[in-house]
Parts: structure tokens; sequence; C-alpha cells
């Protein structure tokens, strides 16, 4: 064959080839926890394909491209490519505390209402738990479906309760902050100094927030951000409502500080869900809240045979005004608004979350949270979790309001200056009255930038 | 008409230069004027706004006040470190023993934090939650303040000493020894020989060693963030950690471009002091 032949065969097989490979349309995804999410669909290691995604992939003409990445390098790589409106990814990992808000309002979404009757044979929005679609509901659309998502509770070493003479988990913060002081004090007798009553998350940035939060609307029994209880921009332009952190956000921002100097460890300044997760796991920790999700997870992996033999779940306690401390999130999946192949991605974005997906999370990770009820009610979590246990979950869905903070663009932002004045706050670098000055000022500023009081 | 031909050669370097510094500052530089909040898709001119927010805001300014006590804090540890550890294995140092020392400088800054963090973690760590107790220091090296800000400034110790003990030890090797032998016949003791010879003769090398120390110190990232974010509270967070929340947590790319700019003059200003104290006096000494 002659040099010239060679090279046009070559050029015939360059082209040739994508043109081939184009036949299918190609759905890009950035997520986080490679064997974790969508184990099922991508395998432990998030680089295979299972026979259940090639069937899905065959009968949809859809190729589907996993980019796995740590979560802060995921939500860096969503923030990017929505910025730079690029499209490279056609459905982007989204967190229910910010992402879905600023995202949504900045019109970097899709919405998903006139698309949710065009795949229902994978995504039925009348099975899901309403409140976490509500959750991913801004300005009155629904922005993105949710996946692994959950509600609040604590977990707790239920014989060490019974140890100090605390027969039943407490029902109000009041009550629980008695339990504490007992189990603080019986620890102290008895020479115990590296358990500790209580852990939760203090690290600086948004990582305290979602239950910070919990706290506040707990005690003020609104979410207390902005007067009147304001969770819109509607709202609060309308009711030219101003920053009240100085305000009723105090009580509950000043007990979650408390409780997380008083009962928690030493290093609580800088601890977030996974160093929670580890005290919890290797017993060093006797109750976990308001994120009950991760004493889940760390029950998943813990060799110490007392917490994995005597821990329990109880619903998260009521803050004086009678409600219940908030943790709700969920793990949401988003359609691009510079996607090319919107109505593919969202196909591929309902199969991801629809009902085949969370029994294959169920089935795979266990955890007893789903957002189905017939998966709460299946046979996997029925076996796995006690009947009582599913029932108070579910329960904690009923009671939670996934409005318990702002929806509001600049939501990214308040989480990360929230957090990390609790951060301050517990680490004692400042006061909390110093921390919420500083975190009123900065709030009034933002929002009079944002153009909310002209 | 010989030279113009030639610059040509050059023209593919220069168009790689502006393309991968050039445009990128400028860029920044364009960044720094604009209102571009993600939370707000209007973009517009805002001249030198974001940098009197910037100014205006205690945040810089504790991160500033953060930045100078790392980076000096930091830096005359590992020159003392550094210079101690190059003067002792420039005269009996082995090749292994020389292997060992620059080990951290091959660990990722990520290891090297992951690593630090567990050791000085107060509940599970050896130092944190074993060996300081056991010596009486009852204190949370992480969650603690100063502590947190010690504990950054040891790790980053740890991991950066070898880079100006490698620097300072090839400029001592470089010395003649006849210098040495001369001033002893001259009757120079130890402490002249450091001072007189020695020393001036480290000159260019300590100021490209601290030169790369404060850019190094400025851009450090990785190391903080695994070990503390920034915390306890702001107690860490330098500016390089200041810029990373205000771009990519509270979305004020504006005014994250604005800190950039900020951070390339203040690095600009700091080569400039140093070239003076340390290179320009000798050129002009020698001219």
């Amino acid at each position: 064959m002659k040099a010239s032949t060679r090279l046009l065969t070559a050029a015939a097989f360059a082209i040739a080839l994508p043109t081939a490979a184009s036949a299918q349309t190609e759905i890009n995804i950035v997520a986080f926890a490679p064997g974790f999410a969508w184990a099922d669909m991508f395998g432990p290691s998030g680089t295979d394909k299972t026979d259940k995604l090639r069937a899905f992939e065959e009968a949809t003409g859809i190729t589907v491209n996993i980019e796995f990445a740590d979560e802060e390098t995921a939500r860096q790589k969503v923030l990017l490519d929505l910025v730079n409106q690029t499209g490279t990814y056609d459905l982007v990992m989204l967190g229910s505390d910010g992402a879905v808000q600023t995202f949504s309002y900045a019109g970097y979404l899709e919405p998903l209402d006139d698309l949710l009757s065009t795949a229902t044979e994978y995504f039925d929005p009348e099975a899901v738990y309403p409140q976490f679609l509500e959750a991913n509901r801004v300005d009155g659309k629904l922005w993105a479906l949710p996946y692994y998502s959950f509600g609040a509770g604590v977990i707790y070493r239920k014989d060490i309760f019974e140890r100090y003479g605390i027969a039943e988990f407490p029902e109000t913060t009041e009550a629980l902050a008695g339990a504490l002081d007992t189990i603080k004090a019986g620890l102290e007798k008895d020479g115990i100094t590296d358990v500790y009553p209580l852990t939760m998350r203090g690290a600086p940035g948004e990582e305290p927030s979602l239950d910070l939060s919990g706290f506040v609307y707990a005690y003020a029994g609104y979410p207390a951000w902005f007067e009147g209880g304001a969770t819109t921009p509607e709202e609060i332009r309308a009711n030219d409502a101003r920053p009240i952190f100085t305000g009723e956000f105090r009580e509950g921002f000043e007990a979650f500080v408390e409780w997380s100097r008083e009962y928690g460890p030493p290093g609580i300044a800088t601890h977030t869900w996974v160093d929670m997760m580890n005290l919890y796991g290797a017993g060093q920790a006797v109750v976990l809240m308001p994120s009950a999700i991760n004493g889940f997870a760390a029950l998943g992996g813990t060799e110490n045979t007392d917490v994995a033999e005597h821990t329990a779940f109880a619903p998260s306690p009521a803050g004086p005004s009678g409600l219940p401390v908030q943790s709700f999130w969920t793990f949401s999946v988003g359609v691009s608004a510079f996607s090319d192949n919107k109505e593919a991605a969202y196909k591929t974005l309902a199969f991801l979350t629809g009902e085949q997906a969370m029994q294959g999370f169920a089935e795979t990770i266990g955890w007893p949270y789903s957002t189905f009820p017939a998966i709460t009610r299946g046979e996997v979590l029925g076996e796995k979790w006690p009947a009582e246990m599913l029932d108070q979950i579910e329960a904690s869905y009923e009671q939670a309001d996934p409005h318990y903070f702002p929806y509001i663009p600049e939501l990214n932002a308040f989480m990360e200056r929230i957090g990390t004045a609790a951060s301050e706050a517990i680490s004692g670098s400042k006061t909390v009255d110093e921390a919420l000055a500083e975190l009123q000022a900065w709030a009034e500023e933002r929002m009079e930038r944002a153009g909310y009081y002209e | 008409m010989a030279l113009s031909w030639r610059f040509w050669f050059l023209a593919p370097m220069v168009m790689a230069l502006a393309t991968v510094v050039l445009f990128p500052t400028v860029y920044l530089f364009w960044m720094s004027t604009q209102h571009w909040l993600v939370t707000d898709p209007q973009r517009f001119f805002v001249g030198t706004d974001n940098f009197q927010r910037l100014l205006a805001g205690a945040d810089f300014w504790q991160a500033l006040r953060v930045t100078a006590a790392y980076l000096v804090l930091s830096t005359v540890i590992m020159l003392g470190l550094g210079l101690g550890m190059a003067l002792t294995f420039a005269r009996a140092g082995r090749g292994w023993m020389r292997a060992i020392v620059v080990m951290p400088l091959v660990i990722p800054p990520v290891v090297a934090g992951f690593t630090w963090r567990f050791l000085l973690n107060g509940e599970i760590g050896f130092l944190g939650a074993w060996l300081l107790p056991a010596i009486g220091l009852e204190l949370n090296p992480l969650a603690e303040p100063r502590a947190a800000l010690v504990s950054v400034v040891i790790a980053d110790v740890w991991s950066r000493t070898p880079f100006m003990f490698l620097i300072l030890l090839a400029a001592l090797q470089s010395i003649p020894r006849d210098f040495y032998e001369a001033a002893r016949m001259d009757g120079a003791n130890p402490f002249h020989e450091f001072f007189f010879i020695t020393l001036p003769l480290l000159k260019g090398a300590l100021f490209v060693a601290i030169l790369f120390r404060i850019v190094d110190a400025i851009n450090t990232f990785e190391l903080i963030y695994v070990m503390t974010r920034g915390g306890p509270g702001r107690a860490t967070q330098i500016l390089s950690i200041f810029g990373w929340r205000t771009a990519f947590q509270e979305l004020d790319f504006g005014q994250a471009a604005a800190l950039g700019v900020v951070l390339l003059f203040i690095c600009l200003a700091g080569a400039m002091l140093l070239f003076r104290r340390f290179v320009q006096r000798d050129l002009e000494a020698g001219a």
C-alpha cells in the first residue's frame, strides 16, 4: 500500500469513528463519593459500568459518562462549568443547602417541572417523600432531583445512657442538656477522659451551618435569619426584612456553641462530618446529632463492638419553641441550563434518582434513609433495621421543614459565614456576641450590595 | 538587520509566555474591576470598588496579620534550621543522611497536611492526644487559635526546610576552601570565618532562598486547608485561604480577583525589597 493510500485510509477512519460514536447521545455527569454514590451503576471504584447501567444505555441510546472527584473539587468543577457556561457537564451535583438556590436564581439550571412527565418510567414524582422535592424547589419551580438524602435525628449509645441512669432518650433540648450534664459528670467520675458526651461539627466554613440552622429553627420557632422570618428574596424585599443575627438568631446559635464547648470533644472547632463519624465509630462519643446520617455512616465501618451493639436512634429533640432541631439535606442532581441534550440529560437524571437507583443504594449501602416510601418500607431496609426506627425516620421527614433556612441566592455565602462565626465562637477566639456582631455587619453589607433594600 | 531576523526565533517563546503569563494576569486585573457575583447575573465595571471593599473589611486585615505571622515565624525557623543543617552536612554529612533530610520535600503538601493533622489531633493523635498531655501540655493543638497557627508553622517547617537546606548547602559547597585556609593563616577563628567569609558569600543564595520562601508562604494553601481549613474560626486563615473562600464559597469572583492583584503586589514588593537588600548593593559595589 502506498504511503498516500495509507494516509487516506487513516483519515477516513479518523472521521468515521467519532461519527459512529455520536450515534449515542453522551451525557456527562460530575459527582463525588465513588463507590458510595451509584455503586450499583458504576461499581465500587466508580469507573465501571454495571449491567444495570448498560441496559439503560442500550434502551435509551444514551451513553452515561461520570466523573468523580472529592466533594470540594466536584463542587468547584460544577461552579466553574456553570459560571463559564460551557455545558461540559449535562448533569451537575448540587446540595440543597446553597447550590440549588444559588444556581437556580442565577439561571444556571434547567427547571424540571415540564420534564417530569417525560420519564415517569424511571422517576415518578408522586412516589417520593414530598419534602425531598420541596427542598429542591426554589421560587415555585423544581430545579433538581434528590438522590442520597436525610432528615434530622440522633444516634446515641444506649448502654452509656443506661449506665448513668437515663432510661429514655430526652424529647426536648432542655432535657437533653440535663442528660448530657449527667453523662459528663458520670464519665469524669469514672475517670473516662477519652469519651465525650456529644459530637457535632464546628469546622470553619459551611460545614456546621446545616445543623446550626436547625438549632436556630428549634429555638426561635422559625428560620430566624431575617425580620419576620422572611425566607425568599420577594419576602425580604417586600417587608424590607433586615438580618437578625444579633436578634432572635442568637439563642439557637449560642446553644449550638455552648453545647459544642461544654459537651463536645476538644477539637470540635475544626471537626467536619468525617470527624464526627470517626469519633462516634471509635466509641469516643455518646451522642451524635442532629445529622444522624453521620452516625449510620460510622456504624458501617466501626470495629468497636460496643458501638455496633448498643447504638440506638431517637427523634431529634424539640427546642423551646416546640419544633424539633432540624438537619435536612438532599444530595441532588440538576440539569445544566447549558446542556445541549436537556431531554436526554433529564432522562438520565430520572434513571439515576428513580426508585430503581434508590433500591440499588439501599442494597449496596444499606443506610435507613431513602427518598421513596416504598423502599423505606421494603424488604431490604426492613430486614436490616428495626421497624420502630424506620417509623421514626419517616416521621422525621414529615416533621421536617426543608425551608428551615432562607432560600436566597446568597445562601452559599451566608452558610460559609455562619459556620465560620460558629467555629470562632466555639474555639474561643471570639465571644458569641462578637462573632454575631461581625456576622450581622457582614450580612447587612452583603444584602445592601445585592440591592435588597433599594 | 541581522538582529531583527534573530529576534523572530524568540517569537514562539515570547508568545508562549504571553499566553500563559501575561493573559491570565491581564484577565485577573480585568476581573478585579468587575462586579462579578455568581449570585447576580449582572456583571459590570465597578472601577476600584472591589479593592475598597477588600481593604475596608476586617477579614483582609485579619488574614494579612495571620499571613505575616505565619511567614515570619516559618521563615525564621526554616532559615535557622536550613542553615544549621547545611553547615553540618557541608562538613560531615553522608549521602544517605542527606536523602533522609530531604525526604519531606518530596511528600506532597496534602499528604504532609493529613499526616500532621492526624498526629496533632486532640482526640486520637499521637502528639495531640498522648505525647503533649503526657508532658503536662493540656492543649488541643489544632482547635486552639494560637496553637493551631503554631501547628501549621511546624508542619510547614517540616515540609519546606529541606528546600532551604538544599539551596544553602549548594552555595556553601561552592565557596572555595582557599578562603578559609587563608583566613586561618591570618588567625581567624570559626566565628570570624562564619561572619566574614561564609555569610557574605551566602548572600546571593540567601536572597534566592528567602524570595522563594516568601512566595511559597504566601501561596501556601493545601497544607493549611487540609490541617485546619483556615480555622478554628479564622485563626489560620492566610490570604490564599481567604481568597479561595471569597471566590469559591462566597462566590464573589470580583473581590477574589482584587485580592489576587494585592497578593501580586505584595510578592513584587517583597522581591524588590530583597533584591535591593541583597543583590543591588553588591552589584553597585562590584561596578
